[in-house]
């Protein structure tokens, strides 16, 4: 896998919002590991039943327990029982577990299904960045994913619009703040307030960059 | 308009069986859009605009629950309602939750923060509800 060079990925993400992601995924994964992957390294502290599994991978059951089968026989996912239901999670002690969560949070995790779901949207929005639990690790799986949005023509009804696929993909309820270019300006300049803090924790930026709003970050 | 659903909801005891007078109904649909009118006049402060949006979004979905023969104190649940009511897209009703939530967090928590897109999409949103609740009555 070619994680050697991680600067590229970075800079052809916004390029090619669409394209570039899947090809990396195509070449990394088959479809049914994209889904199972997806699930299990994306949202790495959730324990998914194998029912609820193959419902959200939509690819199959063979396939998903054929996934299953190898992660759990090579220690990338444990898995437990409760009575005649197991339930499979990522597993932590694995020597890759932080970079397959990386790779594929950038290729078909949370930030790919965000980004893909934005996409019609792209040329419109200045700066798209996640923020919140699920980029300090603190989230649980009934943790909303923070969005906040800058754009001067798009309206909330259109944004909610488009992440409901992304919301039905990840099984989770995306939160999105829009902003027009203004208000960030005028709330970046509020020592404590909301912006700021967002600013001053982890995040990372899906689409665009502070600079491009006409802030220095 | 899904009956079944909002039968449903009147099972599990979330949701009132109760017809509505043509008084009632007129009383809502009046303050709701009274308080919508005054929402839109952009002197006034973000957070009063949004309150009053806010208090007109509830009156006029509650007229909807109504008209159709449904009662509930549950303002969330008036909100959701709206997708049997009046046939309601789910990123327009997301709107409205978000300023229900938004308003919880400013009643119980004291503090306001709201931002100016929620609060034209709020307007939005609440004059499509009143738009098409008089639709339905005529």
């Amino acid at each position: 896998m070619g994680t050697k060079n991680s600067t590229p990925t970075t800079i052809s993400l916004h390029e090619s919002q669409r394209a570039y992601p899947s090809v990396l995924a195509d070449a990394l994964f088959n479809s049914s590991q994209q889904r199972v992957f997806s699930l299990l390294f994306g949202q790495p502290d959730r324990e998914f039943f194998v029912s609820e599994l193959i419902d959200l991978a939509g690819c199959g059951r063979g396939a998903v327990q054929r996934e299953l089968a190898k992660l759990a026989g090579s220690g990338l996912a444990t898995v437990s029982q409760v009575g005649n239901r197991k339930y499979y999670r990522a597993n932590r002690e694995s020597p890759v577990f932080e970079e397959i969560c990386g790779i594929v949070r950038k290729t078909v995790g949370m930030e790919e299904s965000i980004r893909d779901a934005l996409a019609p949207l792209a040329d419109r929005l200045k700066l798209v960045l996640i923020f919140g639990s699920v980029v300090g690790r603190t989230d649980t799986t009934a943790s909303d994913i923070d969005l906040l949005l800058v754009s001067d023509e798009l309206t909330l009804e259109a944004v909610y619009g488009a992440l409901t696929p992304a919301e039905e993909q990840l099984g989770r309820r995306i939160a999105p703040i829009l902003y027009t270019s203004d208000e960030l300006r005028r709330r970046q300049s509020e020592k404590a307030g909301f912006v700021t803090r967002v600013l001053e924790r982890p995040h990372f930026n899906l689409i665009g960059s502070l600079d491009d709003t006409g802030i220095p970050e | 308009m899904t009956q079944e659903y909002l039968n449903n909801l009147v099972k599990a005891g979330v949701l009132k069986t109760e017809s509505a007078t043509a008084e009632e109904v007129s009383s809502l649909i009046g303050s709701g859009k009274l308080r919508l009118a005054d929402a839109k006049n952009s002197s006034l402060n973000l957070e009063s605009r949004f309150d009053l949006a806010y208090n007109a979004a509830h009156a006029l979905s509650l007229a909807a629950l109504r008209i159709a023969g449904y009662r509930s104190e549950n303002r969330y649940l008036v909100f959701q309602c709206l997708q049997h009511t009046l046939d309601f897209p789910n990123e327009k009703i997301r709107v409205l939750d978000e300023a229900h939530r938004k308003r919880n967090i400013a009643e119980y928590e004291g503090s306001f923060d709201v931002e100016e897109n929620l609060v034209e999409a709020l307007i939005r949103v609440t004059e499509e509800v009143s738009e098409k609740i008089l639709d339905k009555r005529a």
